[in-house]
């Protein structure tokens, strides 16, 4: 047995998986703000209670929060001090000099401020050059100095980013010493261990934002242990999901706390792609639309994309990210006139609290949950399975008064072009992250989930000709499916920075080597067996003279003439040319390594129901007067979800409600409930 | 034609502004160079059937209009001689004195046909590394015609009728230094203007004809209506302002660029009556750059969310006399154009400055500055050529401090990290730092300037082109005036000297260059800034307490808080 956990803004979500018979559970509580760990425990005690399971019974917890992000937006991280080398104390603040693109005429937009202020940022006299030489040894009295500023300066973390760190640590690690003598007991972040990469901005960010949450998250992963601890009477087995859509221990967790930013949606993505498997699609965007967001993952061939070049609220962040993009389109964005009199929907969200109009909690502005309920395409006694009833008269003023009266239209032509314009605000950002990762969209299945996305997905999916939409079992609680599903990770990565030309084989396999050799240990320490442990090794490659690099795996036997080949066929495919008489330069090395957990093998339902055979016969619930594009209202019937049996379809148009969601089909497509209760669209 | 309504607008909006970034992603995915995929120097636009810009996607400002001159200068020429374009053609000019920018910026055209009518254009812009001329990469000093910066092409056939055209690739290919690069970009170029065909006419039987034509119309006037709208917020008159280039490279003569504005209602005039004539050395601004300053200005202060289409553009007139900086006759250099494009910015908003002081931001850094290393490699015997931008101070505004070391106005670039920098080429950075007390003083402080020091580890020739060590960032709204910028050659050592801003020397493996940019202006009156802000700049290292004292009129204690006495005393007798 094994329970996911996902903290949210508003909701905590969890699954469990009975691994003897292939059930899940899910439950959903709210999250206390206050103190985290009461809305994990109740959680787990509730869906405990559902699935008539006890605790003894479990293998592990995999846990996903915000903690880290909130810390971050809220700006409560610890008060940070930054040690460097001389002369470049203001690395962190000068960042790339590029102010953001939405500052491009605004004048008033900045990048994010430095999460250390100048003062509390002290150099130390040192350098070291790019074969690692060290050309002015570190001076003690100047790192004295330094640790003692901080030190009266009440700082509660430290990070130390110098110079060329990454492949000479030797001033850093005497740094990590003199830090430990002088002001015992601060928690230190040094760059060579938190982001060993070239590019000092990036790295020294990271390395900020390390020691920014460390302090934060770690005293809520030590009350959350001794809280479960108390409770059941043993250490429980919990492990941490990370923005890389991999696992962690708790231990690593409470030293890498730079990790575990972002990794609710890291759990939808994994999610997405283990949905993409069990339904036979491995070519699939995932489409999470919540309340104020709408996150776009493009997984290619089964794999969900990692990259080392994201960044966290503005900040930069070198380690492994899941490749998500997310636009500010959900059931809470505002509509809302602009000073040249057009229609605007988002990106600004009303939110939870107070909400859209119809959840009557006192927002006034209309949303596009909203123009939803005035098209009958949410229930307004059946949202969240009849937790909140829904105001549509509410909602009728709110449109009306702040959009339909102004722009003289009706208040369903207003409600529809709400969902036109945050549909094409989707189609958009779809169609740009396809484009720019060279794929077309047109190959792929979207899986949408969250609470909104089936009410849209079919629209976009006619919009860009796909053909294709899943709508996932438990498609409101997916994120925590994903965690249950994700394996261990861990990720470490060398500067190289040579020509593959002047690269020596045996140079190479003994720094993999090493690489490895911490992997193993570290996964062997996690409790995986050998049968368990993959290991993967990668390059970051480019043509010399290039600033950006591609990602591909090497074979163990390094056969350096084949990597040459690898990396021309990667950059054919990402960037439509190679140049095979060009020099290849490997900079990075990394090595990864995943600690496999049992596949989730899902129960299907309904037994005995062969495949593409109706078992029985789908019954509509009711019929409503329901819009579709190109129809309007249509007296239209709607299905229970929980009540479609294996292999029955439906036909457009038509809607299918759940508790937590609802899917709109459109005329000339086809709904077919599959045998683990995903909804199949298919376009006719 | 009768208005849609106005989600058909939006919709049909945002349908052509994700084409602009759908070429857009086509060419930073497939383009060779660094300057496409990382600077992201390009712009990608649609017109309509007239050439009327209806959609653009741009990463930097300098961009913004760009097309819209040579998207209508296309279709006058192929208009009504003996030239005509035909489906699959594929039309490349970058010629300055043809509505371009500089002759490294290439722009592509391809028309859009339907069932054999034409119904728009496409077009991009982007730089290349190179087009042949003296210089590799066109940064160099001393060029004095268009002839020494480069191959031009004025309006050519690249494709005919979906073929690509040998003649002109064995043109190119013959006349630019790394031709598989060049060529590579221009054809990366091709390709996002072909995904701009396919779906332009796939929007535009989308939504048929009519509606199609009729939501450009609406498009084009809700932004035209857009920036009118902000325009009436400037109380109308006549406004006159100026700045100066510190000099052309050659002479040493400052070059003067002058604006009168005339704000009448929800319309803008500029006039350039007054500016230097055109000068020897290449910081000519040929007139698309000029407008592209201008829009700048105009989108900013009065609704810098507009989509910028051919209906914002609209509300300004220009008159700009010929055989002036800021609109040469050939063939003068236009290489350095942006030494003076920044200054057209800087002297439009010090002229609005007399209508709206409490919108306006006070003077900047202004240009980049942009330096090229260029030698051999000791370790590889490899010629090398290492080129730095550096940024100073970004202006201070009417809410709040400049930024500290930022990009600003025209400019919107990513500097080379250090350690990518020193991996590649024999130099050894030894500060990037803030130069404490370069912001100007004011109620909002001016942004500061950084200092990088560079040691050379191999013989390199140094050229640059930088400005604003002459003429100070200026101070607005009784703000102060921001450091000047000065290149340091081995500072505090024996030989130490100030080298000029513009030009080319030769230095030896050990020699240090210490390039100081310009800071920022001040916003305000610096008396009236909140104490506690001054004394967080002077415990930060950012402004001296000598400064903060004679400047702000702020005394610190020995513990580094406001002496708010001391202070008093000081502010009382300091406003006189």
């Amino acid at each position: 047995m094994r329970i996911g956990i996902d903290v949210g803004g508003t909701f905590t979500d969890v699954v469990l998986v009975n691994d003897a018979t292939g059930q899940i559970h899910y439950a959903k509580t709210s999250t206390t703000p206050g103190n985290l760990a009461d809305g994990v425990l109740a959680g787990i005690e509730k869906v405990l209670a559902i699935a008539k399971k006890s605790i003894d019974d479990l293998a592990y917890i995999v846990h996903g929060t915000t903690i880290g992000t909130n810390a971050l937006i809220e700006k409560t991280g610890a008060r940070t001090g930054l040690i460097t080398t001389e002369g470049f104390v203001d690395v962190l603040e000068i960042g790339r000099c590029q102010r953001p693109k939405e500052g491009m005429y605004d004048l008033s937009v900045d990048n994010p401020p430095p999460l250390v202020p100048r003062d509390l940022r002290r150099p130390v006299k040192e350098r070291i050059d790019r074969d690692g030489t060290v050309v002015t040894p570190l001076d003690e009295g100047t790192a004295e100095a330094a640790v003692d500023v901080l030190r009266a300066g009440r700082v509660e973390a430290i990070a130390v980013s110098l110079l060329w760190s990454f492949v000479n640590p030797v001033h850093e690690r005497r740094l990590a010493d003199i830090i430990a003598r002088r002001f015992p007991g601060v928690p230190v972040s040094l760059s060579s261990t938190v982001a060993p990469e070239f590019r000092e901005f990036e790295r020294t960010s990271t390395t900020v934002l390390n020691a920014y949450l460390q302090p934060v998250t770690a005293a809520y992963l030590d009350s959350l242990s001794a809280r479960l601890a108390r409770q059941y009477g043993r250490e429980l087995d919990v492990r941490i999901m990370q923005a890389s859509g991999g696992s962690m221990t708790i231990r690593d967790a409470r030293e890498r706390a730079v990790n575990m930013v972002n990794s609710g949606p890291a759990g939808g993505v994994i999610a997405a792609s283990f949905i993409g498997q069990l339904t036979g699609f491995a070519q699939v965007i995932g489409v999470d639309m919540g309340g104020t967001s709408f996150d776009i993952s493009l997984i290619d061939r089964g794999r969900p994309p990692v990259s080392s070049e994201r960044s966290f609220c503005g900040y930069p962040v070198r380690i492994p990210v899941i490749d998500l993009d997310s636009i500010g389109a959900g059931g809470g964005s505002i509509a809302w006139i602009d000073p040249g009199g057009a229609l605007n929907v988002g990106p600004r969200s009303a939110g939870a609290q107070p909400g859209p109009a119809c959840y009557g909690r006192g927002g006034e502005r209309p949303t596009v949950t909203d123009a939803n309920l005035l098209l009958g395409r949410l229930n307004p006694k059946y949202f969240l399975g009849g937790e909140i009833s829904l105001d549509v008269e509410a909602a009728h003023q709110a449109i009306r008064q702040h959009v339909g009266d102004p722009l003289g239209m009706s208040v369903e032509d207003t409600a529809a072009g709400i969902i036109r314009i945050i549909n094409a605000t989707m189609v958009k950002g779809i169609a740009v992250n396809s484009i720019e990762r060279g794929h077309d969209v047109r190959e792929f299945a979207l899986v949408a989930f969250g609470g909104a996305g089936a009410l849209h997905a079919g629209d976009l999916a006619d919009e860009m000709g796909i053909r294709t939409v899943i709508v996932p079992t438990l498609c409101g609680n997916l994120s925590a499916l994903g965690l249950l599903v994700s394996d261990a990770r861990h990720d470490l990565v060398q500067t190289y920075g040579r020509l593959a030309t002047e690269s020596q084989p045996e140079d190479l396999s003994r720094r993999f080597g090493d690489l490895e050799k911490q992997i193993l240990e570290r996964l062997r320490r996690d409790g995986f067996p050998p049968d368990r442990i993959e290991v993967l090794w990668t390059v970051d490659a480019r043509y010399e003279g290039q600033s950006y690099e591609i990602n591909v795996p090497v074979a163990h036997d390094l056969d350096l003439r084949a990597l040459a080949r690898d990396f021309n066929a990667f950059h054919q495919r990402l960037y439509a040319y190679s140049s095979p008489q060009e020099n290849v330069q490997l900079v990075n090395l990394r090595v990864t390594g995943i600690g496999r957990v049992p596949p989730v093998r899902l129960k299907p339902l309904g037994g005995g129901a062969g495949a593409g055979r109706p078992s029985a016969a789908a019954r509509p619930k009711a019929h409503r007067p329901i819009f579709f594009f190109g129809r309007g209202f249509v007296e239209a019937p709607v299905y229970e979800r929980d009540h479609l049996p294996v292999g029955a379809e439906v036909a457009g148009p038509c809607l299918v409600e759940e508790s937590i969601a609802g899917s709109v089909i459109t005329a000339g497509w086809i709904g077919r409930a599959d045998e683990y209760g995903n909804l199949i669209l298919r376009r006719q | 034609m009768a208005a849609v309504d106005p989600i058909t607008m939006q919709v049909v909006r945002y349908g052509l502004e994700q084409i602009a970034d759908e070429m857009g992603y086509t060419m930073m995915r497939t383009a060779r160079s660094t300057v496409i995929k990382e600077v992201l120097d390009f712009s990608c636009a649609l017109a309509d059937r007239q050439g009327r810009t209806i959609a653009q996607a741009h990463h930097v400002p300098m961009l913004v209009g760009s097309l819209d001159i040579t998207m209508k200068r296309v279709l006058e020429h192929y208009g009504g001689g003996a030239e005509r374009l035909e489906e699959g053609d594929v039309v490349i000019s970058n010629d300055p004195y043809l509505g371009g920018q500089h002759v490294m910026d290439m722009q592509v055209f391809a028309p859009v046909f339907e069932e054999g009518t034409l119904i728009g254009l496409v077009g991009n812009i982007a730089h290349q590394v190179d087009m042949g001329g003296m210089a590799p990469g066109g940064v160099a000093g001393g060029m004095t015609e268009i002839f020494q910066e480069g191959i031009r092409f004025p309006m050519i056939k690249f494709h005919q009728r979906g073929v690509e055209n040998p003649e002109v690739i064995r043109m190119i290919a013959t006349n630019v230094r790394i031709p598989e690069v060049t060529l590579g970009d221009m054809r990366s170029q091709v390709s996002a203007a072909s995904v701009g065909v396919r779906r332009f006419k796939e929007i535009y039987r989308k939504h048929g004809p009519a509606t199609f034509q009729s939501a450009v119309d609406t498009l084009l006037n809700y932004s035209e209506e857009r920036i009118r709208q902000g325009l009436r917020q400037i109380p109308d008159g006549t406004y006159a302002g100026e700045d100066f280039v510190d000099d052309d490279g050659i002479g040493d003569e400052p070059f003067r660029v002058a604006v009168t504005i005339e704000k009448a209602g929800g319309g803008i005039a500029v006039d350039f009556e007054g500016t230097s004539p055109q000068a020897r050395g290449n910081i000519n601004c040929p007139i698309a750059s000029t407008y592209a300053a201008v829009y700048y200005v105009v989108i900013a202060l009065s609704d810098p969310h507009v989509p910028p289409n051919a209906g914002a553009f609209r509300p300004v007139e220009f008159r700009i006399p010929e055989g002036t900086v800021v609109n040469p006759r050939p063939p003068a250099g236009v290489t350095a154009r942006t030494n003076t494009t920044a200054k057209i910015v800087e002297a439009m908003i010090r002229a609005l400055a007399q209508a709206v002081p409490d919108r306006v931001v006070s003077g900047s850094h202004a240009q980049s500055t942009t330096c090229g290393f260029v030698g051999y490699h000791p370790r590889t015997g490899k010629r090398f050529s290492f080129t730095d931008i550096e940024v100073g101070g970004a202006p201070a505004r009417p809410y709040r401090d400049g930024r500290d070391g930022q990009d600003s106005h025209l400019a919107r670039f990513m500097n080379t990290p250090i350690e990518a920098a020193e991996m590649e080429f024999p130099i050894l950075v030894e500060r990037f730092q803030f130069r404490p007390d370069s912001g100007g003083a004011g109620l909002y402080r001016g942004g500061l300037a950084v200092q990088r020091d560079i040691r050379l580890l191999a013989d390199a020739s140094f050229a640059r082109y930088a400005d604003r060590h002459k003429f100070a960032p200026w101070g607005v709204a009784g703000g102060k005036d921001g450091a000047v910028g000065e290149f340091v050659l081995n500072p505090g050592r024996e030989g130490e000297q100030r080298v000029r801003s513009k030009g080319l020397s030769e230095l030896r493996a050990g020699d240090v260059v210490s390039l100081r940019l310009p800071g920022a202006g001040g916003f305000g009156d610096p008396l009236k800034r909140d104490p506690e802000a001054a004394a967080r700049d002077v415990r930060e290292g950012k402004v001296s307490r000598e400064a903060a004292r004679r400047d702000y009129g702020v005394v610190l204690k020995a513990d580094m808080t406001v002496d708010e006495i001391e202070t008093a005393r000081l502010r009382g007798t300091g406003q006189t």
